[in-house]
């Protein structure tokens, strides 16, 4: 468990690093999916633990062995937005494309002039 | 390496500094889940509340059920938003498709992804799946019969009018079907309370709402997704 | 202890194919780096006993989002400048 966690911080990181240093908006967009990743995994640890069942009833599964069902609701709502969100993220890059003729920020002022 | 990334990076070990020294001091889960908790009511009195076999699906479409028409919405704005960005395009991308061995060999495909995709919705409620995995599904199946069949295809089969009814039909059903509750004076989106018969529990038609609640979440979720991605590929019209 | 064996493989996995997703120079890599890394996040999740979050994420993350990412590299000429 302390491993998943583990990976939870490193993903959290580098997605952060990812948005903040890049230059590429496609790989920004990136680093957002990497990030919520990240805290998708922390929630799905969150829920579990060891021995645990999932959260579904079945003949023979007590309901104290099974793992916590909220967590794993609230991940499955936040992955289709995160959907959402990015295909709206990814259109405005393109209509940024059409603009300016790159998607590199740091080359956007100077093709305009 | 420029300073900016040398500053990032000192950050962010602190950070992650923080976020280890802060994990330790996160409840143990079995704790948690202590006698009187929502979890705990969750695990103990789902099924004879809500019918369903399946607690997470129980949790989106019964408990939260009104989070989840939220997130129709947020859903709604990314393709409103999108459909937004490129409103004046309209000339196509591939009109013609790919060749016809791809389109023969889709023809025996296209049917099987189909179904998977409403099996996943119509059993959310007694399997892992539901409303917005066959939604996505659905989705790409959409996006997949757009690509090998050509663009044409898509605006020949799906009018303005198709789409803005399957885009509608979701979020209308979903609130309608919340709307029924209120007749009986319950509350917004209740479910057996509201008089939704709980059927076999572990069958298909059971669980009250929470099917017809799991197919508008589809529709919404899958003409949403498709929309979003075939806007996204239309060639600019005026450039 | 098998199943703590494949958590260790999978997370290895997971923190590789997102730092190649992040450190490759070429867009196009980067995008098929990030589709591994969804489906590798999917079997995650199924190992910690979510498979409702993990169909959602197979499906999202490998199949929708990989294909949007793509519509914006074809529409941008490549994606790297």
């Amino acid at each position: 468990m302390q491993a998943a966690y583990l990976a939870v911080i490193y993903l959290f990181c580098l997605g952060l690093y990812c948005v903040v240093t890049e230059k590429n908006l496609i790989k920004i967009a990136m680093g957002f999916v990497i990030m919520e990743a990240g805290v998708l995994l922390f929630l799905v640890c969150l829920a579990s633990f060891p021995d645990g069942v999932p959260p579904i009833v079945l003949e023979g599964v007590t309901s104290s062995s099974m793992v916590d069902p909220i967590p794993h609701a609230l991940s499955l709502t936040a992955i289709v937005i995160g959907a959402g969100t990015t295909g709206y993220m990814l259109s405005l890059i393109i209509r940024l494309y059409r603009q300016a003729g790159t998607v590199r920020i740091d080359r956007m002022g100077r093709t305009e002039q | 390496m420029t300073l900016g990334k040398t500053a990032t990076l000192a950050f962010l070990v602190i950070l992650a500094v923080l976020l280890f020294s802060a994990m330790g001091a996160l409840p143990e889960t079995t704790d948690r889940m202590e006698a009187g908790g929502p979890t705990w009511h969750i695990l103990r009195s789902a099924v004879p509340d809500t019918g369903a076999v399946n607690l997470v699906t129980a949790v989106l479409f019964d408990y939260r059920a009104f989070d989840t028409l939220g997130e129709a919405t947020v859903i709604f704005t990314a393709v409103a938003g999108v459909v937004l960005v490129f409103a004046r395009e309209a000339m196509v991308l591939s009109g013609k498709g790919l060749s016809p061995l791809a389109k023969k060999s889709m023809d025996i495909l296209t049917p099987f992804i189909a179904l998977l995709g409403f099996y996943v919705i119509l059993f959310g409620h007694i399997s892992p799946g539901g409303g917005f995995q066959g939604g996505v599904i659905l989705a790409s199946w959409a996006i997949l019969v757009v690509l090998i069949y050509g663009i044409r295809t898509e605006e020949d089969v799906l009018t303005g009018f198709v789409k803005m009814f399957l885009e509608s039909a979701g979020a209308l059903l979903f609130v309608a079907l919340g709307a029924v509750a209120l007749i009986g004076g319950r509350e917004f989106l209740s479910n057996l309370a509201a008089g939704f018969s709980p059927g076999d529990v572990g069958s298909v038609i059971s669980a009250g709402s929470i099917p017809l609640l799991n197919v508008a979440i589809g529709l919404k979720v899958a003409s949403g997704l498709a929309m979003m991605f075939v806007t996204m590929s239309k060639k600019d019209g005026d450039s | 202890m098998i199943e703590t064996t494949v958590v260790y493989i999978l997370l290895a996995l997971l923190v590789i194919s997102g730092t190649a997703a992040v450190f490759f120079r070429r867009v196009i890599n980067s995008v098929i780096s990030l589709s591994v890394f969804s489906v590798t996040l999917a079997a995650v999740f199924l190992v910690y006993r979510a498979p409702d979050v993990a169909m959602a994420e197979a499906v999202v993350g490998a199949g929708l989002m990989t294909a949007l990412f793509l519509v914006t590299i074809s529409r941008t000429q490549g994606g790297d400048h």
